[in-house]
């Protein structure tokens, strides 16, 4: 199994390459043939409604407000599925969720509903065929191994690790997953957008021709954070306030910006080979994270791409991709432009009453994820997008590593690197655990 | 009517060929078959162990009740004809003769028990025959770890280095994994005792850094290049008999990472001092204002050579080191640099071949290229490095256990630099000749990686340029400790011996 997908790889790079040397053959006979290359890439299926079939009954590990999301958005994919079990480390997010999916006439059984850090281990005995992975990503490694482990399908949010030995493991849990057959979504929910999924096709089939650059930014305000309350142990409390606390969330590199980042990876083929980049921390209140970051990553040949991230308030605050090509340029959303700026290609949208675009797909992406999922399910057609989620979050992470240490880190780096994040064990109580703010190179001779 | 004889005689030739093949193949399939049993092994392989410990692996003892084969690991899978019908016969006669010729007792199966001579007769392939799915549903985090590495790089990494025993039950855990360990960086309290004149490797007090000091024995020899080597210059001459005395010399040009140490301890603001002049009374050292720019030309630092820094700042480096060593640090002056150099060798290198077959010159080797094979190996000099300075232990060492004398980056010696100083040496054996008490520019001696073969000499003598590597400083006054146009030249230290003092030192302790 292992040596035909690695020499079906071996095949693609190949065909790659003599595609491109054929495209080169050709426009130098004539520079106004028009270039069109075949684009390797699994599609979805992008249905509007997944078909019926066998019933299938999800649980979900993680009740926070993604969550709870989550299960929902599953819930809306298609006919006959259910959700029918619950856990999370916390009880009362149990019955928070419990409740918020009883408004919407979904009841799940309360022996079904779990909590504690073991609390996924008992979901999983339950009688399941898809699992939701929706709590802090530092969880997502065991857990998502663990529901391989039981044989479900999984559903899990992006990023899928905070530190390299999660991204390793989730990607040989991936590998675990191909070989029996399951299927298994992540939520980089671009992937399942039309529009990218289309500006994709255009580009992949030479739009914009070879590409030259690519930069990706997610420039917000300030997220939520939760100050500590009395009578909080420093572990509930980090919990509690997950986001703000590396080991827990990955910084939001990772949490947000990962979505950028595997778009740049899709769009270019590739992972990049090293990255060097600096972040800071100035205004944030709470944990141990930076709230900027800027890291150039270099993808070899002289492509580079520029990755913004930053949550401050009051700041010129945008978000978006944009890869350069030879021919022209995208913003991986909807539109080529040429290179004079130009609209060369834009996404058709469905349009409203007065006939104007919506500008909004018609499926949202979050209901389409969980479409798709199902579709592989039933139709037997098993995706499992681990692998690639793991390889854009470890990017991001070698991304953040470049930025925390000030040096330059490679992929190699990557592969190689033993860091883990967090403590050894989960325990409800007090850590013995310092949280530095990172600080890149050394200080220099007062 | 003879030619349908012909037909049929062709027609018969053909049939009894066929059935010949058929019978032929079949025999050695059957032959083949039976040479593949485990108790045909068994027959020779007289070693009892080998039988009775399979037995008891997991390869044979099992929940599966699925036993494997000698021939599953010990030869490569079938669907590889050729290659396993040639190892087969190699194994078969190698065994028959080491049957015949050896007894068993007497050799030492113990060393074959490891991964790396466990691979002459353990084959990957027949491994993965059997085992084809490396990412079983069960396989744990550091099983998972182990098989992406064996996935990203089979070349390096085998089956066997983690499951060793898999095959012939040792009484040892099945997994003979390394632990990765971590090992914090060692920052050093005190520098190295020096007890007698030989190899030592120095370590920087409050620094992770230390670098080897090579003993070089004092000794007599000629400076200097004779009139007919090629490509000599005049300031290489007249060759003299000199003698220099005993000292250590560092195995490599000053690094980054000790120069960076330095830097550290004694780097000022900025420039406040207005005075080039040192004051050797003063205790503190005072050191290299920051840098513009990237020192190291954005090749990297750690252990590459220093480089851009000036004569001045190196003597300054050589003071501090002194100063936390407790050591007497110095550049070598040109005598000392050139007995080192030569490591008792007399030729333009210290290693066999003329610069004339080295340099892209000529005739011939501009037509043919240069044989460079012989000066590749001990010098980064234009041919493999053209742009920058390398990784100093790529190369091998001189005589004395010196790398990259003659390239990488050249050197800054003590001595003024005078082009007619030989001559001007005393008659006779000089010993420890120093150059003119003052002047201007100073040696450096030893080739760069800018430099192709016929600067590489060893009797080759530079000086340094002040004014032209200052030339895009765009300070007033240019600055002391760096120059601006100026990438290829490091130094090297050495540390004075005195036997007297080692002597008293040693006792005293």
């Amino acid at each position: 199994m292992e040596k035909n997908q690695l020499s079906r790889r071996n095949f693609l790079e190949q065909s790659a390459l003599i595609g491109a040397a054929g495209l080169a053959g050709i426009s130098a006979l004539s520079s106004c043939s028009k270039k069109t290359n075949t684009v390797d890439y699994e599609f979805p299926p992008l249905l509007d409604k997944a078909p019926d079939g066998e019933k299938l009954r999800a649980g979900l590990v993680g009740c926070g407000n993604r969550g709870t999301g989550a299960a929902l958005n599953f819930l809306a994919a298609g006919n006959d599925l259910e959700v029918v079990a619950l856990a999370d480390v916390f009880e009362d997010k149990v019955w928070d969720c419990h409740s918020k999916l009883e408004k919407q006439m979904v009841e799940v059984p309360k022996n079904n509903c779990f909590w504690g850090f073991d609390a996924y281990k008992s979901l999983l005995e339950v009688d399941l065929d898809v699992v939701i992975l929706a709590t802090p990503p530092h969880f997502r490694p065991e857990h998502f191994d663990a529901a391989i482990q039981a044989k479900k399908h999984v559903f899990m949010e992006k990023p899928v690790s905070v530190d390299p030995v999660g991204s390793r493991q989730i990607i040989a849990t991936s590998k675990k997953a191909e070989n029996m057959g399951l299927s298994v979504v992540t939520g980089t929910q671009r992937r399942h957008q039309r529009d990218y999924l289309e500006t994709y096709r255009q580009v992949a089939s030479g739009a914009i021709g070879e590409i030259t650059s690519a930069k990706a930014w997610w420039l917000q305000s300030h997220v939520w954070f939760r100050t500590r309350e009395e009578g909080w142990t420093d572990m509930e409390y980090m919990l509690r306030n997950w986001n703000n606390f590396c080991w827990l969330c990955g910084d939001h590199i990772l949490d947000t910006h990962v979505h950028n980042i595997d778009i740049i990876n899709w769009f270019v083929g590739k992972q990049p080979e090293s990255a060097i980049g600096f972040g800071g921390r100035v205004r944030r209140l709470t944990g141990d994270q930076y709230d900027f970051f800027s890291i150039d990553f270099e993808f070899g040949n002289g492509v580079f791409s520029h990755s913004m991230s930053r949550q401050i308030d009051g700041c010129a605050n945008t978000l978006g991709e944009l890869v350069m090509g030879t021919d022209g340029y995208t913003n991986c959303k909807n539109t080529i432009f040429n290179p004079d700026g130009t609209v060369k290609w834009q996404y058709d949208y469905p349009k409203n009453r007065d006939g104007k675009s919506t500008g909004i797909v018609e499926v949202s992406p979050y209901v389409q994820e969980h479409i798709d999922l199902v579709t592989a399910i039933r139709t037997k057609k098993p995706v499992v997008e681990a692998e690639r989620t793991a390889i854009s979050t470890l990017t991001a992470i070698m991304g953040r590593t470049a930025a925390y240490t000030g040096q330059k880190v490679t992929w190699e780096d990557m592969l190689n690197s033993t860091e883990r994040l967090g403590p050894e064990k989960y325990d409800m109580g007090d850590v013995t655990m310092d949280f530095p703010v990172p600080l890149p190179g050394t200080q220099h001779k007062a | 009517m003879a030619e349908k004889n012909l037909k049929r005689k062709h027609y018969l030739t053909f049939v009894i060929g066929a059935l010949t093949s058929i019978l032929f193949l079949a025999l050695s399939k059957k032959g083949l078959d039976y040479t593949s049993t485990d108790e045909f092994c068994a027959a020779c392989h007289a070693h009892p162990h080998a039988d009775a410990t399979f037995k008891l692996s997991i390869h044979n003892s099992n929940r599966s009740g699925v036993s494997a084969k000698c021939v599953d690991c010990h030869l490569p899978p079938e669907d590889q004809p050729v290659y396993f019908l040639t190892r087969k016969a190699y194994h078969g006669f190698h065994d028959l003769y080491v049957f015949l010729t050896q007894n068993p007792e007497e050799i030492d199966w113990a060393a074959k028990r490891n991964d790396v001579a466990a691979k002459r007769f353990v084959y990957e392939d027949g491994c993965k025959k059997c085992h084809t799915n490396l990412f079983p549903s069960t396989l744990d985090a550091l099983g998972a770890e182990s098989h992406l590495k064996y996935v990203r790089n089979p070349e390096n990494n085998s089956c066997i280095k983690c499951h060793l025993n898999v095959g012939h039950y040792r009484g040892e855990p099945s997994l003979t994994m390394e632990e990765l360990v971590l090992s914090p960086e060692e920052i050093f309290n005190e520098p190295t005792v020096v007890t007698a004149f030989e190899d030592f490797i120095e370590q920087i007090p409050g620094t992770a850094v230390s670098f080897n000091m090579k003993a070089i024995p004092g000794g007599q020899f000629n400076m200097g290049s004779p009139a007919d080597e090629p490509y000599r210059r005049p300031d290489e001459g007249p060759v003299r008999e000199v003698e220099v005395n005993s000292f250590w010399m560092a195995e490599v040009e000053v690094t980054w990472n000790e120069y960076l140490a330095f830097f550290n301890a004694t780097s000022s603001q900025g420039r406040t001092e207005a005075d080039t002049k040192t004051d050797e009374e003063v205790d503190g050292i005072s050191g290299a204002t920051p840098p513009w720019g990237a020192p190291d030309q954005g090749w990297g630092m750690g252990n590459r050579p220093a480089i851009t820094m000036t004569h001045h700042a190196a003597e300054t480096y050589c003071r501090w080191l002194s100063s936390v060593t407790g050591k007497k640090y110095r550049l070598p002056t040109e005598a000392e640099w050139e007995y080192a150099a030569r490591g008792g060798t007399e030729g333009p290198y210290f290693f066999e071949g003329s610069p004339k077959n080295f340099e892209r010159d000529g005739l011939w080797n501009k037509i043919f290229g240069p044989d460079t094979a012989g000066i590749n190996s001990f010098v980064i000099y234009n041919e493999n490095s053209p742009y920058r300075t390398q990784p100093p232990l790529l190369v091998r060492p001189n005589p004395f256990g010196l790398k990259n004398m003659l390239g990488n980056v050249a050197e800054f010696c003590l001595d003024y630099y005078d082009p007619q100083v030989y001559a001007k040496y005393p008659q006779g054996v000089v010993k420890n000749p120093r150059g003119p008490r003052e002047g201007l520019e100073h040696v450096i001696r030893g080739g760069s990686f800018k430099n192709t073969p016929k600067d590489l000499r060893v009797a080759r003598r530079d000086f340094t340029r002040t004014k032209e590597w200052l030339e895009t400083d765009p300070q007033i006054p240019k600055s002391i400790w760096w120059y601006s146009d100026c990438n290829h030249v490091g130094f090297r230290v050495i540390c004075e011996y005195d036997r007297e003092e080692l002597n008293a030192e040693t006792t005293k302790n």
